[in-house]
């Protein structure tokens, strides 16, 4: 047992703006989860359920509002935010390209971390053609954003890759693409893997360990 | 006595056009709003007039006091953004201050009440009409953008990173106008200084060029102003551990 990532009693509410008061909402509850090395565990739930709250939360995007969340059997708070997520990669469900080529996208962590990287090297292992490479990322389609994005997030070299819905946004053919391409990186890369998604079918074709989000906690999906 | 004509004329002008304004509805608002610029701007000539009379700091402190209200305005332009008070207040401070003294230790005004406060007053209130754009654009800006901000925090990225083009945003929004109304001096109207001294009998060739030192002045101050609250608000948008707050409306 190497327990990688581990998530105990973990509640967290947000505020909602109702009629210009706020309401408190409870979207988890008491939630435990345990994540191996190298683990992939898929995360299903209705829409709404807190699966990206649950990311967010992960990589310290948001904070919890009890319990604790251990990475490495480390309190997340006691990391540097900035070398959490470093380590904690994320890819969002609708992609965002920053300003610049595909180049520059790829090159961001490479810059921040004073890292030094083969950049066609990552592209390929992407499958980011060698021509769209300088190519401003702005244009490219969402299939494509997407890829960069995944890309881009692996440039830092992450333990851990929170994945919402990676593949949401693109049609059946990208999609497949996006999957496959994501398997065999977490594999290549012994990558723990959270992978948030609303398709069943997806879920049991990544064929992982499938939990789904339902009143604020994890349960054991059984088909 | 030009000033009591003067006066008599405004009076005259105000109650004719609230009058006017009536068929409109807007009657009396046109009627407050002039009642009250007339005995603000009378009551602002009496504290000159004061001034001119006490020594120096206290047209310095007059001064300040000018700074903390146009900073203050500023903070709630910014929404009221926690923890932005006080650098709304230091950047315009500081910021005027700094193109301030030049005119006084080059000579270019005699360092006396008559032209500290006015000086002083025009780099203020400008300072404060850019840095409330600035900020205004910029937390609509990281608002607008969250989605890219946080893609940025996600990857590791420091906040002041993760808005640095945000933050590029907010200063060139803020000194449009200061560049359209730069490009247009002269074509379009007579600035303000210049008009009050040419009324009062100064030289054109003069007249001109301490516009348009003052209004060097004034772009720079402003351009100094936003920037430094901008640079320093950042902080106000993120929790402790880089978060970018959620509670920006
Ligand atoms: N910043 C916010 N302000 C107000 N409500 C929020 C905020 N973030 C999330 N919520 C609410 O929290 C709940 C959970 O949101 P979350 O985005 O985690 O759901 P989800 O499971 O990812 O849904 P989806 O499958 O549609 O992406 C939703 O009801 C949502 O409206
Ligand atoms: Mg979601």
């Amino acid at each position: 047992m190497n327990v990688h990532l581990e998530l105990k009693n973990v509640s967290k509410a947000i505020l909602r703006k109702v009629n210009n008061t706020r309401v408190k909402i409870q979207i988890l509850s008491n939630l435990d989860l345990q994540v191996q090395k190298g683990e992939l565990v898929t995360v299903m739930g209705a829409s709404g359920s807190g699966k990206t709250t649950l990311l967010r939360l992960i990589n310290r995007l948001s904070e919890i509002d009890s319990g604790i969340i251990l990475l490495n059997g480390k309190d997340i708070r006691d990391y540097d935010p900035m070398e959490l997520r470093r380590k904690v990669g994320m890819v969002f469900q609708v992609p965002v390209v920053f300003k610049g080529s595909v180049r520059d996208n790829l090159a961001f962590g490479m810059r921040l971390w004073g890292d030094d990287m083969d950049l066609e090297a990552l592209a390929l292992e992407a499958a980011i053609p060698g021509n769209l490479l300088d190519a401003d990322a702005g244009q490219l389609s969402v299939g494509e954003k997407q890829r960069v994005c995944i890309a881009r997030a692996l440039a830092n070299r992450p333990e851990v890759l929170l994945l919402d819905e990676p593949t949401s946004s693109l049609d059946a053919v990208s999609a497949e693409k996006v999957e496959t391409l994501l398997l065999r990186l977490g594999r290549e890369r012994n990558l723990t893997m959270l992978w948030v998604t609303h398709e069943r079918e997806q879920a049991l074709r990544i064929s992982g360990r499938i939990l789904t989000l339902k009143d604020g906690r994890l349960e054991e999906y059984h088909a | 006595m030009p000033e009591i004509l003067a006066l008599a004329l405004t009076v005259l002008l105000v109650v004719l056009t609230a009058a006017y304004a009536r068929r409109f509805g807007i009657g009396k608002e046109i009627s407050l709003a002039g009642t009250r610029a007339l005995i603000q701007v009378l009551i602002l000539a009496s504290i000159i007039l004061l001034l001119f009379k006490l020594p120096i700091y206290w047209s310095a402190l007059v001064l300040i006091a000018m700074a903390a209200i146009a900073g203050h305005t500023t903070y709630s332009r910014s929404g009221k953004l926690e923890g932005s008070l006080p650098p709304a207040i230091f950047s315009i401070a500081s910021a005027s201050a700094l193109l301030l003294v030049p005119f006084f230790l080059l000579g270019i005004f005699p360092f006396e009440p008559r032209y500290v406060v006015p000086t002083g007053s025009i780099l203020i209130g400008n300072a404060m009409n850019v840095s409330s754009l600035a900020i205004d654009r910029y937390r609509g800006e990281i608002k607008n953008r969250r989605a890219e901000v946080e893609a940025y925090l996600a990857l590791g990225a420091n906040p002041e990173l993760a808005v640095s083009a945000c933050l590029k945003q907010g200063i060139l929004s803020s000194l449009i106008p200061s560049i359209d109304n730069m490009k247009n001096l002269g074509l379009v109207w007579i600035p303000g200084v210049m008009t009050g001294m040419l009324l009062s009998g100064a030289d054109p060739i003069e007249a001109a060029s301490i516009q348009i030192v003052i209004f060097a002045a004034i772009v720079a101050a402003g351009f100094i102003a936003s920037s430094l609250l901008l640079h320093y608000s950042t902080d106000s948008f993120f929790t402790k551990a880089a978060q970018l707050r959620e509670d920006l409306d």
